[in-house]
């Protein structure tokens, strides 16, 4: 099979398999994100025990508690307010990387499928579990500032760093590593190699 | 490299600021000029599209223009061996072809917000983003076809 084929065959069954892979990780994207926003949680609050109190999820959010209230209109001590502050944090802006991978990952003619879909779910699930600690990371910035910012014995990244990795997980990482992932992982394949061999 | 610079490059206020905006703003202008023509009931003012009748309305904010995928496309063709003319060529044609596919987005997520707005969310936040990359996976994989008939056209030419 020649090169136009591959190619041609690939983008087929890219948009082909988009549909029911966006359907099924739409059912399925409230479970998917469990481990991920159970993972940020504890690591949330064991990094910031004074500022956040638990992320819950809510089917595919996730809800952020933090040790905060609200006095006229201010962040206070839970104490001093009658509930907490919280914000919900939707899990699919970062997971629907999963489906883009599957459609490219089953779309590539390959001698093995499986192994290699799931070291690339894992990967990706890696930075999803990062990404969503950056999104907690920049709604603490952003709902409590100084609070959240200048506790005192405890590292937090400076205020430029956390919106640039917000902006890097939401803007690119989704869509970018789902891509370069599967150009890694398909280095070998037919139509790769037909690419490759002849324009590098 | 080249990647995280230009994305580093592009969250920069100044650059924001006089670079960033004033393309997004061009693009709402593009898109308003494209739909104006069909739809009457389409009025748009700075980089807002509106119904004029339902009151729906759509922003078009920075993250919205394409300009992260254009980002990734110019890191892919100046990570790959080509000549500076055939790099630029690629960029070139590959802006316009995201710029193309994201005025078809923001036109058509005008059109779905007017009508449904939970699919409206849906396609926006998860469905458009996977087709513009999908758009810059195939621009760049065009364009190592046409590396690859360039050379052989090239090693043709030099044998003879």
């Amino acid at each position: 099979m020649d090169e136009k084929h591959h190619l041609r065959q690939f983008l087929l069954f890219v948009f082909a398999l988009l549909i029911p892979c966006f359907g099924l990780w739409t059912i399925a994207s409230g479970p998917l994100g469990l481990p991920a926003i159970g993972l940020v949680n504890i690591m949330l609050s064991n990094w910031f025990p004074d500022v956040v109190s638990a992320l819950y999820s809510q089917g595919p959010e996730g809800l952020l508690l933090t040790e905060f209230g609200e006095l006229n209109g201010r962040p206070v001590s839970s104490a001093l307010s009658e509930y907490q502050l919280g914000f919900t944090l939707d899990t699919r802006i970062l997971s629907y990387s999963i489906p883009f991978y599957t459609a490219l990952h089953f779309a590539t003619r390959k001698k093995d499928y499986l192994a290699g879909y799931l070291q690339g779910l894992l990967l990706l699930y890696v930075l999803l579990v990062f990404g969503l600690l950056c999104l907690c990371m920049k709604e603490l910035m952003v709902v409590l500032g100084p609070l959240f910012l200048e506790q005192k014995g405890v590292f937090v990244p400076p205020a430029s760093v956390i919106a640039l990795l917000y902006q890097l997980n939401v803007l690119l990482v989704p869509t970018l590593a789902p891509a370069a992932i599967w150009a890694w992982q398909s280095r070998e394949s037919p139509l790769v190699i037909s690419l490759m061999g002849k324009a590098a | 490299m080249v990647l995280a610079t230009l994305f580093t490059l592009e969250m920069l206020t100044p650059v924001q600021e006089h670079v960033i905006v004033p393309f997004t703003g061009l693009l709402a202008q593009l898109s308003a000029a494209i739909v104006l023509p069909f739809d009457s009931s389409v009025v748009a003012y700075g980089k807002i599209l509106q119904f004029g009748d339902s009151g729906f309305a759509v922003s078009i904010e920075a993250g919205c223009n394409g300009v992260e995928a254009t980002i990734v496309l110019v890191a892919a063709v100046l990570a790959f061996p080509g000549t500076w003319r055939s790099r630029a060529l690629a960029i070139g044609l590959g802006f316009l072809a995201v710029q193309s596919m994201n005025i078809v987005r923001i036109i058509s997520l005008f059109y779905l917000g007017n009508w449904n707005l939970d699919i409206f969310s849906w396609v926006h936040l998860y469905l458009w983003p996977v087709l513009i990359m999908l758009d810059v996976l195939i621009v760049f994989i065009l364009y190592l076809r046409w590396l690859s008939t360039a050379d052989v056209e090239e090693l043709a030419v030099s044998n003879g």
